[in-house]
């Protein structure tokens, strides 16, 4: 929830809400360009942002507001947005997959000055998205997030009309997350712009920009925690003033933080993964290590996927399978998608039995027993590197299996037809009950 | 009270196939390891497999396959090494 508190003084958020939103208006009714945000005046908004004074005006944007910048804005309300958007986990991956979208997006504008130009086309090629992304994000405001993304994005547009002569700066979630990464090697309170600049050394940055930037950064810091519980509250009403704003403050700060929690989120998953020593088996032939290179990437992302779809309402699915699609890029995840992603996502046992469908290599991965639980007892070691297995081992492994009829199946494969077996025995003169002779 | 125990029954085989098939067994070997250390009848196991195969075409496929190609590996690493041993006695005999 960002309501822009356009005014020269600190005000509590009620009020500036309402003000931005009627200042908002006046501002708009003056523009008659696409280039909504262009032609704002930031500086005005943020008034109180100046080098020497230490006391920033609150800053929230009207949601209505910021759904109207849909221009250059865009990339980061795209990743605040989608930051916003996420709760818990799924945070950390949109965090990822959106800042990598935008990253893309923005690589041109890097500390360009034509920030504006570039902003708008920009803005422009990714007004669906964006709009689309907006929309869903107002549920969920990170209030924190949404302040620092709108932050950066506003710093960036700061300066339109040479309020401040200082270059303009465009902080792209790139460039912010290198700022926040040379922050806090510093430490927040210790952190001095010169310090900074020397960390991220970046050409296009002056100690000016740095300073303010540090700043609105700190500042928003101290309102973390005291908008947390605003946000929910925020987030309901934003929903009916419908997207955007949100988005663009959440864009900024927890982006960075969030990218560099997404890759442990997958970790506590991984817990499971003695269930398959059985594999080590396949651990020396390539075919094998593929597989084995192959699946643990899985683990991380496939826990994930059902925690999606029960997202709150706005946020519209079509936007996570492109995320997902996106984030999966990295691990260079095989072919085959769970059930809740059209993207290429193994189906795996958390959801489901063994699905026919899936390329064998898959389903050795699978456990088909999820009931069974974690067995308590590991098969006993295979031969890894021997093509003629010995007699103990089998003879081991075999009386394993039937000591301990509990264990889950080491490959999963669908089981046979009931039927079909006991047709073809009997045709054989078998009965079923367990033969006493071999 | 047949059906559940034979149904039991072919899990257990089932379940038998998919450890033999972690030894990298085809069906032969599995149904004489089945029949030797788990007492089970090579024409059970030989069916079990069968059905198993029917369920799981692409896994099979892609098993017979793997194993064709360690075996492949394998032999061309035996061959090479009775060449070398073949090398290294005659090298001796000079």
């Amino acid at each position: 929830m960002l309501a822009v508190s356009p005014l020269r003084s600190t005000r509590d958020e009620e009020q500036g809400e309402m003000e931005s939103f009627s200042i908002g208006t006046d501002d708009f009714a003056d523009l008659s360009e696409g280039n909504l945000l262009e032609s704002i005046n930031f500086d005005d908004l943020f008034m109180g942002i100046n080098d020497d004074e230490d006391v920033l005006p609150d800053l929230e944007m009207d949601p209505e507001m910021l759904a109207e910048f849909s221009l250059s804005e865009e990339s980061e309300i795209v990743s605040s947005v989608s930051v916003v958007n996420n709760k818990s986990d799924d945070r950390n991956e949109n965090n990822i997959v959106t800042t990598e979208k935008q990253d893309e997006v923005i690589a041109a504008n890097f500390c360009s000055d034509s920030g504006s130009n570039s902003g708008s086309s920009r803005g422009e090629e990714i007004a669906s998205k964006s709009e689309e992304s907006i929309h869903s994000v107002v549920v969920n405001p990170s209030p924190k997030e949404s302040e620092k993304g709108r932050k950066s994005s506003t710093h960036s547009r700061n300066n339109p009309q040479g309020k401040r002569k200082v270059k303009k700066v465009d902080w792209t979630p790139e460039l912010h997350r290198r700022f926040v990464q040379a922050v806090e090697q510093l430490g927040v309170d210790k952190a001095v712009p010169s310090r900074i600049l020397e960390i991220m050394g970046i050409d296009c940055l002056t100690r000016h920009n740095i300073a303010s930037h540090l700043q609105k950064y700190r500042s928003h810091r101290k309102h973390l925690l005291a908008r947390e519980a605003e946000a929910a509250r925020l987030s309901q009403r934003k929903q009916f003033m419908g997207a955007a704003s949100v988005g663009r403050g959440g864009g900024g700060s927890k982006r960075d933080v969030n990218p560099w929690l997404a890759p442990t989120m997958g970790f506590p998953h991984m817990t499971p993964m003695h269930h398959f020593r059985p594999f080590h088996v396949w651990g020396h032939h390539t075919m094998d290590q593929s597989f084995m290179h192959m699946w643990p990437k899985h683990l991380p992302y496939s826990p994930s996927p059902p925690a999606w779809p029960p997202r709150t309402a706005p946020s519209p699915p079509p936007p996570d399978p492109l995320y997902w699609h996106q984030h999966q890029r990295a691990p260079n995840a095989p072919t085959p998608g769970t059930p809740c992603f059209p993207p290429p996502l193994t189906s795996t046992r958390f959801g489901s039995q063994t699905v026919p469908g899936i390329p064998p290599h898959h389903t050795m991965f699978q456990i088909v027993d999820p009931g069974i639980g974690i067995p308590a007892t590991q098969p006993p070691p295979r031969p890894l590197l021997d093509f003629h297995p010995s007699k103990e081992s089998i003879d081991a492994a075999i009386s394993d299996v039937l000591s301990k009829p509990w264990l889950p199946l080491p490959l999963g494969l669908k089981g046979p037809a009931l039927d079909g077996v006991m047709g073809e025995l009997q045709r054989q003169g078998i009965p079923k009950i367990p033969p006493s002779c071999a | 009270m047949e059906d559940s125990s034979s149904a039991a029954y072919i899990r257990l085989v089932h379940r038998l196939i998919e450890e033999c098939i972690l030894f990298n067994m085809n069906k032969e070997e599995c149904m004489e390891a089945l029949s030797k250390h788990a007492n089970i009848k090579p024409v059970i196991t030989s069916t079990v497999w069968k059905e198993l195969e029917k369920e799981n075409k692409e896994f099979f496929e892609a098993y017979s396959r793997s194993r064709a190609e360690k075996a492949s590996v394998s032999e061309r690493e035996t061959r090479q090494r009775i060449e070398n041993m073949v090398l290294d006695s005659s090298n001796e005999r000079v």
